[in-house]
């Protein structure tokens, strides 16, 4: 279990990002508060369009501004905050501080420069080192990162490397300067699935020895819990439970989540057909008045289309946005004893 | 996309509603010709009248509404059977050589294999041969005359237009037709085929579209060089050649011959810009509706 | 890739219509030159001819053909060079500007001289600026030099190293020479220039804005990288292989732009030799002229084929 007395590495509260496109204000993320401690593995988890992707680029300050803009929010971070930060500062931090891999390894690395020369390149950015000692210390991290024989691929190009080992080298990329948190958006999600184990093994190897945190964005509800410690469940922009990864499998309490746990398949269950939640995510530039899931939720009342529910503490640790959190746990004791 | 969707959207592009007025407004001189510049002898249209045989142009007057040129040929006939000889040159070469890329491209992509390899490296072949050296050398064989030059445009017209269609087909051969061999059975080719042509022609049309003005351009560089019509002849290249003695104007006034040069390029120049546009808009409108995030 | 039987292959058809030379009682020529012998005798010819580096004898000219084109040479080279240098790193430039400034006013700017510029007829637009630029301001006048810069050219004192005016005075060490020089080139390479800056312009916003989207530019912000090495670092070699694609067609485009642009100017190059041979329906000297300038053109194929495995390595490797 992580030590919730320590100083917190990031504190999000109410992030705001929002789009203006010609079509309306896309609210990507309205209103999101979390934290993450030193050492930890935070799950963000959600379905596509949830927001997950645009809160790890707004801390990252990666949003392309037109048409987004942070409306609203801090972002904590090492005494400052990171949404009042000018470009310029905001570059000290990233790749350094906070650094970031994406989804797709096999577009993500640039194809006429050598995966030494990329991962050269943050370091010396970064660090206060000639090339000789970039490139010693690039060979260093391919090593760590499990790529046999790094001292010859340090000079290959992106298009000579399979995509497992292109994840690779983002990670060592990424960690090239000893950041305190790794922010991984479906790093895993374009690999094959026995690749996909390996690269998580690696993540996990890594974050002990590096002492970094990360922030683990995905929609697939088995990485999450491979590897969270604490887990936030997105919904329409908006965090919609928050809690250490057992318990939210456990025991959901969240209509969204209860809805995604169920549509698992069980080994051990024998059921006759799959149970998907019904409908589909709103629109973002029509969202439904009141709470988001309305629309879908089995529990939904008319309070439910009208008012919308913060995040509030339903036991110690563990956060739901739910007017009738009530009605899910009888829903739940029924099918206990069913 | 929907045409109508597409049209829409033409006309609410300001560059390319200015492309489009102008482009219909050629047309318009070029179809009323007759009317408006009543020819001199009826068989033959094209010849531009001539007032006199004075050797210097005349300025714009109440005879000859935009002068005339050395010769004493009218410049205003000369810019109303222009048009309509600027429009033939264009739609017979474009689409003529676009009739031959579509068929080329097409028959090439379908068949792959060895075929599309000769088919290619043919092309390549003419691709590699610069434009109007090539024009030159060909109406050297084939004689002077404005046919000859629509010949030599057809002739190294085609390339870029198979390329490009080929390309196309490559494309939607690979997805189409995995799924319409499953869905349809046996598939019916004639069907493909149709859909095939469909989805490509976009592209082809947007490179028709700023051809139409490159293609004008050609002809009149080469009726210009005298290559290409004959002296005398209602195209705006022509009458351009008749220009390049004038253009350092009489003594004291270095352009008084200026509307010798300036008419007929100004013309050449909105003919070819205004297809552009509409080329333009055409492929912004395409382009990144395809890219929205 | 290299496309050595192109210039062959045409050249093929024309050998056997010179036997439609025009009129008159030409018996005896005919007989002696062997003019109506079959096509691939006559073709045999000419190869053999060429090989041994005789084309045949231009009327236009008045001299070989081999002699008239290097005669030429040079003059085309200096145009077409100072044409190219501007072309090429202005457009790219410019280009990458204007993707950088996506939609503002300068993007706008750039994009509506750009359309103009490739709208625009080579012959018109260079007519225009003898008109303006020598009619009028006497600045730039035709042909390559002045009557008393022609003179001192032919005399002892003055040393012809390259043929290139410009070079030649510098290395003569007489500056005004060389200003004469530029001066009448200042105007034909202009003209020349517009048309293929505005297309190169073109071609590398297009890329480049297609570049700035792709997912490697945002790692490398991602990585702290700051946005000037971003764009010119990371994001122009990439975007600069397309353009590289269309380099070779250019060079063609640029070919028949020195045609037109000699003889608008009077230039006296291979541009203005192929008009002349052109319009005297001299075979020999345009067929020459032809050959010439497809060799030119797989020499530049060459160059463009190389500079791509320079800047993309994916094509290197293979």
């Amino acid at each position: 279990m992580i030590d919730l007395s320590k100083e917190k590495l990031i504190d999000v509260n109410n992030l705001r990002t929002y789009f203006h496109t010609e079509e309306g204000t896309v609210k990507a993320v309205d209103g999101v508060s979390f934290e993450i401690y030193p050492g930890e593995t935070l799950g963000i988890v959600g379905e596509s369009g949830c927001g997950k992707s645009v809160t790890s680029l707004s801390i990252m300050r990666l949003i392309e501004s037109p048409p987004g803009k942070i409306e609203e929010g801090e972002i904590l971070f090492d005494g400052k905050d990171l949404t009042e930060l000018n470009q310029n500062q905001m570059r000290k931090i990233r790749g350094n501080d906070i650094s970031m891999i994406f989804q797709e390894p096999m577009t993500s690395l640039n194809p006429v420069y050598t995966v030494g020369d990329q991962i050269m390149e943050a370091i010396l950015i970064h660090k206060d080192v000639n090339k000789k000692e970039a490139r010693e210390e690039a060979i260093n991290m391919l090593r760590k990162v499990g790529i046999p024989l790094p001292e010859q691929r340090v000079d290959e190009y992106p298009h000579q490397l399979s995509g497992g080992m292109r994840q690779r080298v983002m990670i060592a990329m990424a960690l090239s300067c000893d950041p305190q948190l790794l922010i991984a958006d479906e790093p895993t999600t374009a690999l094959d699935v026995t690749i996909q184990a390996q690269i998580l093994e690696l993540m996990n190897g890594l974050k002990d020895q590096f002492d970094m945190a990360i922030m683990m964005i995905t929609h697939d509800l088995g990485v999450i819990a491979e590897v969270s410690d604490r887990v936030a469940v997105m919904y329409a922009g908006k965090i919609v439970e928050y809690a250490d990864v057992e318990t939210l499998y456990a025991d959901p309490k969240h209509p969204y989540a209860w809805g995604l746990m169920h549509s698992i398949p069980h080994i051990e269950k024998d059921l006759e057909r799959l149970e998907a939640i019904p409908g589909n995510v709103p629109n973002p530039l029509n969202f439904p008045d009141g709470c988001k899931y309305n629309t879908r939720c089995p529990f939904a009342t008319d309070k439910c289309r009208v008012e919308e529910p913060e995040l509030e503490e339903v036991e110690e640790g563990h956060y739901s946005a739910c007017w009738h959190v009530d009605k899910l746990e009888a829903k739940k004791e029924e099918e206990k004893s069913a | 996309m929907e045409w109508k969707d597409i049209i829409k959207r033409l006309f609410t592009n300001k560059l390319s509603v200015f492309g489009i007025v102008i482009v219909f407004f050629f047309a318009i001189v070029a179809i009323f010709a007759p009317w408006i510049a009543p020819p001199a002898d009826p068989d033959e249209p094209y010849d531009i009248p001539r007032s006199g045989w004075k050797i210097a142009p005349t300025p714009p007057d109440a005879d000859n509404i935009f002068g005339t040129t050395e010769g004493s040929y009218d410049i205003f006939y000369g810019m109303v059977w222009g048009s309509r000889t600027a429009f033939r040159i264009g739609f017979i070469v474009v689409g003529i050589s676009t009739l031959i890329g579509i068929f080329v491209g097409t028959i090439s992509a379908y068949y792959g294999g060895w075929f599309d390899e000769i088919m290619m490296r043919i092309t390549d072949v003419f691709m590699s041969i610069p434009f109007l050296v090539a024009a030159l050398v060909l109406t050297a064989i084939l004689g002077k005359g404005l046919d000859k030059v629509m010949i030599a445009l057809i002739v190294f017209g085609w390339m870029g237009t198979a390329r490009l269609m080929r390309s196309q087909v490559l494309e939607i051969k690979a997805e189409e037709f995995i799924d319409a061999a499953y869905a349809l059975g046996a598939g019916d080719t004639r069907i493909i085929f149709k859909h095939v042509l469909l989805n490509s022609i976009f592209p082809v049309l947007i490179q028709a579209c700023m051809r139409m003005g490159s293609m004008v351009i050609t002809a009149a560089t080469l009726s210009f060089l005298g290559v290409g019509a004959p002296p005398g002849y209602a195209d705006w290249g022509q009458m351009i050649s008749f220009a390049r003695n004038w253009i350092i104007g009489a003594q004291g006034n270095p352009l008084t011959y200026w509307y010798t040069l300036m008419i007929p390029g100004v013309a050449i120049l909105l003919f070819s810009l205004s297809w552009n546009l509409i080329g333009d808009a055409f492929r912004d409108i395409l382009d990144p509706k395809l890219q929205q995030k | 890739m290299l496309m050595m039987l192109g210039p062959y292959q045409r050249v093929a058809t024309y050998v056997q219509d010179p036997t439609q030379l025009k009129g008159g009682d030409l018996d005896v020529l005919i007989q002696k030159y062997g003019l109506d012998d079959p096509f691939y005798m006559q073709y045999g010819r000419w190869v053999n001819g060429l090989l041994h580096g005789d084309l045949g004898w231009s009327e236009a000219a008045g001299a070989p053909v081999v002699e008239a084109i290097f005669d030429r040479f040079p003059a085309t080279l200096e145009l077409a060079i100072l044409a190219v240098i501007p072309v090429i790193m202005g457009g790219i430039w410019l280009g990458v500007f204007s993707a950088v400034h996506h939609n503002d006013f300068w993007d706008h700017t750039t994009r509506v001289f750009s359309t103009v510029g490739w709208s625009f007829p080579t012959f018109v637009f260079g007519l225009i600026i003898l008109m303006i630029f020598y009619g009028v301001l006497g600045w730039t006048p035709p042909g390559r030099l002045s009557n008393w810069a022609l003179e001192l050219k032919n005399t002892a004192q003055f040393t012809v190293f390259t043929d290139m005016n410009i070079l030649d005075g510098i290395l003569n060490g007489n500056i005004s020479f060389a200003l004469d020089s530029l001066r009448h080139l200042i105007a034909p390479v202009f003209t020349l220039a517009v048309v293929w800056w505005a297309f190169i312009l073109r071609i590398t916003r297009s890329s480049m804005l297609e570049t700035l989207r792709k997912d490697y530019i945002r790692t490398a912000r991602a990585k702290g990288v700051k946005e000037n090495i971003v764009i010119n670092k990371h994001a122009r070699r990439n975007a600069l292989i397309p353009v590289v694609t269309v380099a070779g067609p250019m060079v063609l485009g640029l070919l028949g732009g020195i045609v037109t642009v000699e003889t608008v100017f009077g230039y006296r190059g291979l541009g203005l030799l192929a008009y002349e041979t052109a319009t005297r329906l001299d075979y020999a000297g345009i067929l020459g002229i032809a050959m010439y300038f497809g060799g030119i053109l797989v020499l530049i194929n060459l160059v463009v084929d190389v500079s791509y495995a320079f800047i993309d390595p994916r094509i290197r490797l293979e």
